[in-house]
């Protein structure tokens, strides 16, 4: 039997039926057409389906979308403001911290959460962040850089 | 990876939840931080027909510090929340070390230590730092409560001695004696979301700053089906004075109390080798930590 949830989704209200067995990934993706948010390996080794769930990055493949009910939930979708990408996305770009793009929104999502926390990481914080992250491509490098220059340009922001 | 269908409940107290675990019986599952369980449910090594989630549950994840004398802890408290606990880190230091090695920042954020402990696989990060601890579990069903020794509460891999009917609904630790370290080390192929080759917690209690060992407590995970304590290296080291040769001679005979296996993550012969390593390792470590007790 489905069951109703309301939560906040980026920062509005979103209310839905959904089944028991689905998982928040699924409900993002297949429900919502929120499809920045990846479903990889669906058992919490790659971290590509990573989201901020009431401040904290979670795999959302092993959450339900029925535990999700009443929380806030951040995706990919949901960091670019006014049209301007989000520092840490900008950093990723101007870095070349991406190439095939699929870990990239669980990549970024970490980060936020990180910088949130701790906004002047050090190099292992960052690394140990995105521990639960792979990334096939890049060879990390680039997106610790990216993530370090992202650091950097918010708090230059809130310096101002 | 498509989860089988299942019935959900979300009792919204203790009670509820009890009397649904009793109702239910042995098909239904409780529904913690979900890292190990949706997992085994999506590859079909699980199959639960209902699910029980604790998250409504009041006070489930509340970490409380008992006056001077120890902590309550309880089962729904993530391993971030004890890996970054100001008095876990303090006086707890094994729990809090092996809280922060388990999986990885997004398992941490959702993983819980009554699920570390309740699935009692051999690897896990949490039972030998328990075990060191000597933390209390106290077991909860609508017929009554009662209390067990972590050291009682496995059976083997993936049983302990809790009944389908009963819930983990605390754990309590005393806190260790004065001038007290503890360490955890975990051995994988990797830093993180790794499953142990061998992992080892060890508490040292010395009778003064430079004084002799006058407590001692070595649990191994990962080494036979169950976590188990290093009694005889713990009971060799009691009374002596702390030494790098005192602490390689208690590795080797904590490998002798082990059964480890050959699997695709090590040989048995190089699991032998790092439990005497890591061991006295660990050993020295907690001696550092203990040698820096602050009141």
């Amino acid at each position: 039997m489905k069951k109703i949830i309301q939560l906040t989704i980026n920062g509005g209200p979103v209310e839905a039926a959904v089944s028991p067995n689905q998982t928040l990934v699924q409900f993002l993706r297949d429900d919502l057409g929120l499809t920045g948010t990846k479903h990889g390996c669906g058992l919490g080794d790659c971290g590509a389906c990573t989201v901020i769930l009431d401040g904290k990055a979670v795999n959302s493949c092993l959450v339900l979308a029925v535990q999700a009910n009443g929380s806030d939930v951040l995706t990919i979708e949901g960091l670019a403001e006014n049209g301007n990408l989000h520092p840490l996305q900008q950093a990723f770009v101007n870095k070349g911290a991406i190439q095939c793009g699929f870990c990239t929104p669980g990549m970024i999502l970490s980060a936020k959460a990180l910088l949130d926390e701790k906004p002047n990481p050090t190099e292992p914080e960052i690394r140990t962040a995105i521990s639960g992250n792979l990334c096939r491509c890049t060879g990390y490098q680039k997106i610790v850089e990216a993530i370090g220059e992202a650091a950097n340009v918010i708090r230059g922001r809130e310096e101002l | 990876m498509l989860l089988p269908k299942f019935e959900y409940f979300e009792p919204t107290t203790l009670e509820e939840a009890l009397r649904l675990l009793s109702e239910l019986g042995g098909n239904a599952r409780v529904l913690a931080g979900g890292t190990d369980l949706l997992v085994r449910m999506k590859l079909k090594v699980e199959r639960p027909s209902q699910l029980i989630s604790l998250r409504k549950v009041p006070g489930l994840s509340a970490i409380i510090p008992r006056d001077n004398h120890g902590v309550t802890i309880g089962p729904a408290a993530t391993a971030a929340d004890l890996s970054k606990n100001e008095l876990i880190c303090d006086r707890f230091t094994p729990i809090a070390l092996a809280a922060g090695r388990l999986g990885a920042p997004v398992i941490r954020n959702r993983a819980t230590i009554g699920g570390n402990l309740v699935n009692a696989r051999p690897a896990a990060d949490l039972p030998p730092a328990c075990m060191v601890l000597d933390a209390t579990l106290k077991l909860k069903s609508t017929h009554g409560e009662r209390e067990i020794p972590v050291g009682e509460f496995f059976r083997g891999p993936g049983e302990t001695v809790i009944e389908p009917n009963e819930l983990l609904v605390s754990l309590f630790v005393e806190t260790p004696a004065p001038w007290s370290g503890g360490a955890y080390i975990k051995l994988g192929a990797r830093k993180t979301l790794e499953i142990s080759m061998v992992n080892v917690a060890v508490l040292l209690t010395l009778q003064e700053p430079q004084g002799l060992i006058v407590d001692a407590k070595i649990a191994l995970g990962a080494v036979a089906p169950t976590p188990v304590r290093a009694f005889a290296a713990e009971e060799f080291l009691i009374g002596r004075q702390p030494s790098e040769k005192v602490f390689a001679e208690a590795g080797a005979i904590g490998v002798g109390l082990c059964q480890p296996i050959t699997d695709h993550r090590g040989t048995m012969e190089y699991r032998c080798l790092m439990i005497e390593t890591l061991t006295s390792r660990a050993l020295k470590q907690a001696h550092e930590r203990a040698l820096g007790w602050k009141p």
